[in-house]
């Protein structure tokens, strides 16, 4: 009886361990043969990646007798319209294709999709190609720069997209290892009923943030159509993303790279020190709520905001709404510059064959058919600049004048080059904003700190 | 007498008055949620807000199955979440017994072992499971959803509190009776804890109908995709789609509904023998 009760109780102890502990477990480095090695190889990333840069021109396609029927497993992680329209590409491209088919798999936010790229890259279990955000930082952090030989192959004509969207490709040291799709730059929106009751002329908008500020304050002096107690004249959904465009209009570059590729953040010298004292005076001429960004959409959509500062893809989403939207170029300081966001295609795989359908997938998603038909559906940019030419273009923009603002910017649109550490530095940044709009820390404070905090991630990483 | 029952009356009517302006205000979103599920685009944004749709229409329904194949994440979600539970109150009952009723060496730093478990934030041990799992070969599988979610320490504590509360002298009766752990467990300790149970299931249920990150780390194949994932993708990148959004939430939240009203005596019960809320 009493041997009876421990072996239960042991039982149930153990049982209870292995399932609750399971994630403590060492790696699969130690566990199985062929993944082992995989993973082993993924965690130290530039080994693989060399060896099969060393054996393989990839700027030369294989030789399509040598090529053989593949089936990629894609990752995206883009959603709603934006999703279907790729899926759509996609399941198109599979369809023309005898080598090439494809799983495509939905792979979440991009938070959600940088955990699932990281997971399955450890375990050698990664897709070969993905559509995510900060893209680079999982080929070129692996020391993977096969897509900068991949777009010097013929037909593909690199240089007809901007440079502006290779900057975004690029990781440390400069070497381009994405290619552009699914992107977007800020494009300031504004309430067309608003701006007339506050008497703006819009057909002459305000060109630089000084005269940005006159605007917004008339609009707070006439232009509360609903009678709003919140009502205020601009609000940003992402604050770090137009924090980093303004810095770059003022002459601060948020980064300097090296020449041996070390990436050194600058966002709190002298220049985007003024950029926080305007984003300030937003704050305290109240022209610019002090915290309320996640309403912001909401808020100007209901006609309580006049200015919104948001994605260019919603160029195409805010069809079926009640109030009057136009866009101007976004303001400047000293000279015109938008920050790009939004997604790039990587391809993942390290095996040849796979490498060769993946970039028939790409070129086919970069042609500029298809690249501007994905743009005008989604609101995201093309990204050649031969796709301003087609009358596809012109259509668009006759239907919708939006279009043509966010067409205009591609002209001066600007990125850093990836590091790891870029999605601490836009937290720290979000967050130094939002301690200057609530008064808690001093412009110059909160950038020194913010800058500060992420030197140290970076300090920790590099041990 | 007739002053004080007056009195009564009155403080009742406030009483009244003050619950009833607390459930309307708790009940607030889901009509609102029901509303905006059968609005327009421009319904959902118009200002000042309009209460009903200006026209009634069912294509956000209709969107939402057009977008996402919900009726087969929803088939999943119901599948894993119902499996999750059994197994989940299966392995929590039997940790607590063992726990509370039960001597066997380490005990008490294991039950301090697996307390410290719940200070562990899920995303710190999201990447090393999936290893795990995926070198078990259960990526992309029911079980790969399931099983490493069945132990959770706050169910095992929840009921591990009330087992505790249950006298030695019970069981020791039972024991002379006859019974062994098992029939204890089952004719002795579950009778005296229903409410208990009840409301741990109804929390595991609730945890595995919304779990969203596990699952979509650990597949890629849509046939064993869950409901949150398929809501998530309605979420057009910070999307203004509320409408369609509105309707698939109302399509899942049903299931939780029907839990809920069939566990509502129990869950309460033991919100008031708690005090915990979810």
């Amino acid at each position: 009886m009493k041997r009876g009760l421990k072996l239960f109780a042991l039982t149930i102890a153990a049982l209870m361990l292995f399932v609750t502990f399971a994630g403590c477990v060492p790696t699969p480095a130690s566990v199985s043969g062929t993944e082992s090695t995989d993973a082993a190889a993924s965690e130290s990333g530039e080994t693989s990646v060399e060896s099969a840069e060393e054996t393989t021109d990839l700027t030369v396609a294989m030789d399509l007798s040598e090529r053989e029927p593949v089936t990629l497993e894609v990752w995206y992680a883009v959603s709603g319209t934006s999703g279907e329209t790729f899926v759509d590409q996609a399941e198109a491209f599979d369809e023309s294709s005898d080598l090439v088919s494809l799983n495509l798999s939905y792979s979440g936010g991009s938070t959600d999709t940088a955990t699932k790229v990281s997971a399955a890259l450890l375990t050698g279990t990664e897709p070969d190609v993905a559509l995510m955000y900060a893209g680079p930082s999982y080929t070129g952090g692996r020391g993977d720069f096969s897509m900068a030989q991949l777009i010097q192959r013929e037909g593909f004509d690199a240089d007809d997209i901007y440079p502006g969207m290779w900057d975004y490709c690029r990781y440390g040291n400069g070497d381009i290892c994405a290619v552009p799709y699914g992107i977007s730059t800020q494009v300031m929106y504004y309430n067309k009923d608003i701006l007339a009751a506050a008497g703006v002329d819009m057909t002459n908008p305000p060109t630089t943030w000084a005269e940005f500020y006159d605007v917004c304050l008339k609009c707070l002096e006439s232009g509360n159509l609903n009678g709003m107690d919140g009502f205020t004249a601009f609000d940003v959904t992402d604050t770090g993303w137009l924090f980093k465009s303004m810095c770059m209009q003022n002459g601060c570059s948020v980064v300097e790279l090296g020449d041996d590729g070390t990436v050194t953040p600058v966002f709190n010298d002298a220049e985007a020190l003024e950029v926080a004292e305007y984003w300030k005076s937003l704050v305290d001429s109240g022209i610019m709520a002090a915290g309320e960004h996640s309403a912001a959409e909401n808020k100007f959509l209901a006609g309580n905001l006049a200015f919104i500062a948001m994605s260019s893809n919603r160029i195409s989403r805010w069809t079926d709404v009640d109030i009057n939207i136009g866009a101007i170029e976004m303001p400047y300081f000293k000279t015109q510059s938008v920050a790009l966001g939004g997604n790039v295609l990587v391809i993942l795989t390290q095996d040849p064959q796979r490498i060769e359908a993946a970039w028939d997938l790409i070129s086919y998603l970069l042609s500029p058919e298809q690249n501007i038909e994905f743009a005008l559906s989604t609101g995201y940019l093309p990204v050649r600049q031969s796709e301003l030419e087609m009358p596809e273009v012109t259509a668009a923009i006759e239907q919708n004048e939006m279009y043509s603002v966010a067409f205009k910017q591609l002209s001066y649109t600007w990125a850093y080059v990836h590091f790891e550490q870029m999605g601490t530095m836009d937290l720290q940044i979000a967050d130094a904003l939002s301690r200057i709009e609530k008064g808690t820390r001093e412009p110059q404070e909160a950038l020194d700190t913010a800058l500060n905090n992420l030197l140290g991630e970076m300090e920790l990483d590099a041990q | 007498m007739r002053l004080g029952h007056r009195k009564l009356v009155h403080r009742n009517w406030i009483l009244f008055v003050i619950l009833l302006i607390g459930a309307l205000s708790m009940l607030f979103p889901f009509v609102w949620m029901t509303l905006s599920s059968f609005k327009t685009k421009a319904d959902v944004y118009s200002f000042p807000p309009r209460w009903l749709p200006t026209v009634w229409t069912w294509e956000n329904f209709k969107a939402v199955f057009d977008m996402i194949p919900f009726l087969r994440y929803y088939l999943n979600s119901i599948y894993t979440s119902v499996l999750q539970t059994v197994l989940v109150m299966l392995v929590s009952i039997l940790a607590s017994y063992a726990l509370t009723k039960m001597r066997f060496p380490g005990q008490r730093t294991y039950s301090m072992f697996l307390m410290s478990s719940m200070f562990v934030p899920a995303v710190v041990t999201m990447i090393p499971l999936y290893l795990t799992v995926s070198a078990m070969g259960l990526a992309d599988t029911y079980a790969g959803i399931v099983l490493p979610q069945i132990s959770t320490a706050f169910t095992t504590m929840l009921l591990s509190s009330f087992f505790a509360g249950i006298p030695n002298d019970l069981l020791d009766a039972a024991r002379l009776d006859g019974c062994g752990h098992f029939r204890i467990l089952t004719k002795v300790v579950m009778p005296n804890t229903k409410g208990a149970i009840s409301t741990a299931t109804l929390f595991s249920f609730l945890t595995a109908w919304k779990s969203y990150t596990w699952p979509l780390i650990i597949t890629t194949k849509t046939e064993y995709r869950t409901l949150p994932i398929g809501l998530k993708y309605l979420v057009t990148e910070s999307s203004s789609e509320y409408q369609i959004m509105m309707a698939a939430s109302l399509m899942a939240i049903l299931p939780v509904l029907i839990a809920f009203i069939f566990c509502e005596k129990q869950l309460v019960r033991s919100i008031t023998l708690t005090g915990m809320k979810s």
